[in-house]
């Protein structure tokens, strides 16, 4: 495996990245992220994706929720029934 | 001077909480409500978090006796919490989910990018580029627009951070199913953080 394109690089990428790929495909995937620079702008995307979509959607539990928890097991269990 | 005690492990914790020791239990609550909250608005949405939230727990208390130890403990509850998530989300049926694929990479006919090297970028500056509050909207709704199955191994993966490993046995699906799924959801994401942005996919 000495030449691959763009697209078997994208389908790829996910078991490169997490290491499971045979060696000698994944030195030909390197190789050719090397030279491309379009691979090279997709795997930055590619990487960041996961980073930007975590950060944008956390939350914190508000404590009315906490609350409502706490009573609702209250109801259906013996614990947070100590004062 | 004293020595502050080890936080017990939560493997032990579910075993006196099986055993009836009902401040162990509310350890677990305790250790575990956060993320199991950030977890089920992530699978959900911000309205159903809340009853997720109540029933994983639950759940959690009525088969402790059932956890063997076979998997880490947090890996048992976000699989309780997962399919409780599930579960909601077809008790509530849910608006059909519309197709993502556009905003898969395009290629040539021989197999190269279609889009040039700036706009294959983009993707990686949408967090700069676009306001916080509106990103945090659309980050939430783009998820919840995901077919199920992607949804959840992209959400356990990435947003909670789980090792593949433990996803698979989170959700009892193969590594390489884990990986696949993920993948397909990076892609789509990817291309609609772009969008976003202003690019192409």
């Amino acid at each position: 495996m000495n030449h691959i394109a763009c697209e078997t690089g994208v389908d790829l990428l996910m078991d490169f990245l997490e290491g499971v790929l045979p060696a000698e495909v994944n030195a030909a995937l390197e190789t050719h992220v090397a030279g491309c620079e379009r691979c090279t702008a997709f795997v930055a995307s590619y990487q960041a994706t996961p980073r930007i979509m975590r950060e944008a959607t956390a939350s914190t539990l508000p404590p009315d929720v906490e609350a409502s928890l706490r009573a609702f097991l209250r109801e259906r269990t013996t614990a947070f029934n100590k004062p | 001077m004293e020595v502050p005690a080890a936080e017990p492990s939560d493997e032990t914790l579910a075993a006196r909480a099986a055993a009836g020791d009902d401040s162990a239990f509310e350890a677990i609550v305790e250790r575990y409500q956060a993320r199991v909250f950030r977890l089920a608005c992530r699978l959900t949405s911000d309205t159903e978090a809340p009853d997720v939230l109540q029933d994983t727990f639950l759940q959690v208390y009525r088969h402790l006796s059932t956890f063997r130890g076979d998997s880490q403990f947090g890996t048992w509850l976000y699989r309780i919490a997962t399919n409780a998530a599930l579960m909601h989300r077809r008790a509530t049926s849910r608006r059909p989910s519309d197709s993502l694929e556009v905003y898969m990479p395009q290629f040539d006919a021989d197999g190269r990018h279609a889009a040039t090297p700036a706009e294959l970028q983009v993707a990686s500056c949408a967090d700069e580029m676009i306001d916080r509050q509106v990103l945090a909207k659309k980050a939430r709704d783009v998820v919840a627009r995901l077919p199920d199955l992607y949804r959840e191994a992209f959400v356990l993966r990435d947003l909670e951070e789980m090792s593949t490993a433990h996803v698979a046995q989170a959700l009892g699906i193969e590594p390489a199913t884990v990986r696949q799924r993920v993948h397909r959801a990076r892609l789509m994401l990817r291309g609609y953080l772009g969008e976003l942005a202003g690019a192409k996919p």
